[in-house]
């Protein structure tokens, strides 16, 4: 089973001793089956927030307005036990850290094997052959050993592949990798950006790929938000995205990447200021005080999402169409 | 000009058991070498940047070469000095300085920015008037405003405990700083400002600087030369300009490659190399990367390669180095068409 996944209106904050922290503002996203949506932006910019509000697993003291239709279901309205059996069901997470997805004191196996809880229709034994063909799918060798190894006997590329071997294990129709090469050396990141768009050709759900680095977006998806302190910034295909980008802050984190030059810069760009607090956001544009471009209005009206091409937005008074 | 740096045939050797581990235990494990005959030299503000994927030992070469790790074998020279004593390493590191990897757990949680900040000039018994003056000094240096003095770690962001814990490394006004992965954690639009801050203090108070990070993208711009280790060893060293554009070692041509390119026009779709570090347990015979190598030969699985000059300030330990023609390279990107990333 896999549907549209949508987010309209999603707000969520934290409340804290010191004030509530507005840590997702009016977010809207679409995802549909078969995509592959990249969220990108830096620490603090609220993808770890949205990718938990998505998979239902916010703290307690987050409260969330707005609505998360997925298959015409509201997701944040659902009560915890429908939320439950939808977790591990259609949505699986692949975390950063792949030395905590698992259980240090079982079997790879093992764990596999409760991975699949929910297929009440399966036997052990046939639970252990998908897990094995899985294995051997994500591009593990001699995969009946490995089911019989402990999490500890796997290196970070291998178990990082176990993860997605367990996420898709569950027939998920939303897969979301947060971060998922983060804690990888450059030659299994490489393997593993390899491996997630191999196996998009078979996996007809949606992905989303949280990541705060550009040349990983770049190489995966096909639609991308870019966000900043807690708002969705600018959206579009990822075309559109790195080579037309609209918003000034999609401009300037792009430009900061030394990857995109080629010879040596004297001196690296950076975006000079801050992120504003988001216990007191502030009321007009969100990147209004670091912006070169900004002016009077930006500073005290919110701009709103304009519409530039059929799937191009941003929020920005300067962008037109 | 004579380097300010050399290390000479240096090795690292982990797991070697002490004389009391034999009497105990009758079967140790033989020791094994993370630092394996690394000869390399810094000449006086020069930037040298050592680049390796994690457990390749570059970390390990940084803390041996201020004598935080004791070294198996080898020399270490500098300033036309042999370090071998511990009183030589004392001394060695007056005058140079480390920027530890995690910028927030390397400053103590307990002790004030001003106190962090002076330590150095304390331990090393340097006469100072006013310990909140020098340390605004320093703050002012790396761009923090004097109010800072006060903080706590906890109280700074990423960026700004980075700027804290170079203020600090320049604070005996090193002519050495070994910077391991300074801009580890940190954004893209930070990272920047940091590397920036360390090249102006660098061109203002002339240091030769050693990088240790895995980041490539960011390396090209910062550093003079590069040194690429695998498995504790150097495989290629030359300047950073002239590695880029034509790479001698089939694993240093694999690493740019395999780097994603933020671009999703310029995709790439062959994968540059499979399969994962071996370990240092048990190295591969012959050449160590003959397990990985794209273009690897039955000559490559028996023999070690020495480690060779090739080209002006260029060495590779190589049997079959890619040449500066493009047709070698061609040939490791289709060599290397692997569809399956196993």
């Amino acid at each position: 089973m896999s549907g549209t996944l949508a987010a309209s209106g999603l707000s969520v904050r934290y409340e804290t001793p010191h004030g509530s922290v507005h840590a997702l503002r009016h977010v809207d996203i679409e995802a549909h089956p078969g995509e592959v949506i990249g969220i990108v932006g830096e620490s603090g910019c609220g993808k770890s927030t949205l990718v938990t509000a998505l998979a239902n697993l916010l703290p307690a003291n987050a409260r969330i307005d707005g609505a998360i239709r997925y298959n015409g279901v509201d997701l944040a309205k659902l009560d915890a036990h429908r939320q439950r059996l939808l977790r591990g069901d259609e949505i699986a997470l692949v975390g950063q850290d792949p030395m905590t997805a698992f259980n240090p004191v079982l079997t790879i196996g093992d764990q596999l094997v409760d991975f699949q809880h929910h297929r009440k229709d399966l036997s052990r034994t046939l639970k252990r052959a998908r897990i094995a063909a899985m294995l051997a799918r994500v591009g593990i060798a001699d995969a009946e050993r490995r089911m019989r190894s402990y999490p500890h006997e796997l290196s970070g590329g291998m178990r990082q592949r176990v993860a997605i071997a367990a996420a898709l294990l569950t027939d998920p129709g939303l897969l979301i990798a947060d971060e998922p090469t983060t804690a990888l050396d450059v030659t299994m990141e490489a393997q593993i950006i390899h491996l997630l768009r191999e196996l998009r050709r078979e996996y007809n759900g949606i992905v989303i790929v949280v990541s705060h680095h550009l040349g990983v977006i770049a190489e995966l998806c096909d639609r991308v938000y870019v966000m900043y302190a807690g708002e969705v910034v600018e959206g579009g295909e990822v075309d559109a995205i790195f080579h037309d980008p609209r918003h000034p802050y999609t401009q300037a984190l792009l430009a900061c990447d030394p990857a995109r030059f080629h010879d040596r810069l004297d001196r690296l760009p950076t975006i000079p200021g801050s992120l504003p607090s988001l216990i007191q956001p502030p009321p007009g544009c969100v990147y209004a005080p670091r912006c070169g471009k900004a002016f009077a209005p930006c500073k005290t009206i919110a701009p709103p999402l304009v519409k530039l091409t059929a799937c191009h937005a941003a929020r920005c008074y300067v962008a037109t169409p | 000009m004579s380097p300010l740096l050399a290390v000479e045939d240096l090795s690292v050797s982990f797991g070697r058991s002490s004389l009391l581990d034999r009497l105990i235990n009758p079967f140790p494990l033989p020791g094994f070498n993370v630092v394996d005959d690394v000869t390399l030299s810094l000449m006086p503000a020069e930037t040298l940047g050592l680049v390796g994927e994690s457990g390749s030992g570059k970390t390990t070469l940084a803390r041996t070469i201020l004598g935080l790790v004791r070294a198996a074998a080898g020399r270490i020279v500098f300033e036309g000095r042999e370090v071998a004593t511990p009183s030589d390493f004392r001394a060695m590191r007056r005058r140079s300085a480390m920027m530890f990897q995690d910028p927030v757990a390397s400053l103590s949680p307990r002790l004030r920015v001003s106190t962090l900040l002076t330590e150095p000039q304390v331990i090393q018994g340097l006469p100072m008037q006013d310990r909140r003056a020098a340390a605004k000094a320093l703050l002012a240096l790396v761009g923090l405003p004097a109010s800072f003095v006060d903080r706590f770690p906890h109280e700074l962001s990423g960026g700004q405990a980075r700027r804290v814990g170079v203020a600090r490394a320049l604070a005996m006004k090193p002519r050495l700083l070994l910077a391991d992965e300074p801009t580890a954690g940190l954004d893209v639009s930070v990272q920047g400002d940091v590397l920036n801050l360390i090249g102006e203090l660098k061109r203002e108070l002339g240091f030769a600087t050693m990088i240790v990070t895995h980041n490539l993208a960011m390396i090209r711009h910062v550093s003079d030369r590069l040194a690429i280790m695998y498995l504790g060893r150097l495989v290629e060293t030359g300047p950073t300009q002239e590695v880029f554009s034509a790479p001698l070692h089939p694993y240093t041509a694999t690493l740019i490659r395999s780097e994603p390119i933020p671009d999703p026009r310029r995709r790439s779709h062959n994968l540059a190399i499979t399969g994962e570090i071996p370990s240092v347990f048990r190295r591969p015979s012959g050449c160590e990367f003959h397990t990985r190598c794209p273009l690897v030969q039955s000559r490559c699985k028996t023999e070690a390669p020495i480690y060779r000059p090739m080209g002006a300030g260029r060495l590779v330990r190589c049997h079959f180095p890619l040449q500066t023609g493009g047709r070698e390279r061609e040939a490791v990107s289709r060599a290397s068409a692997n569809p399956r990333g196993n």
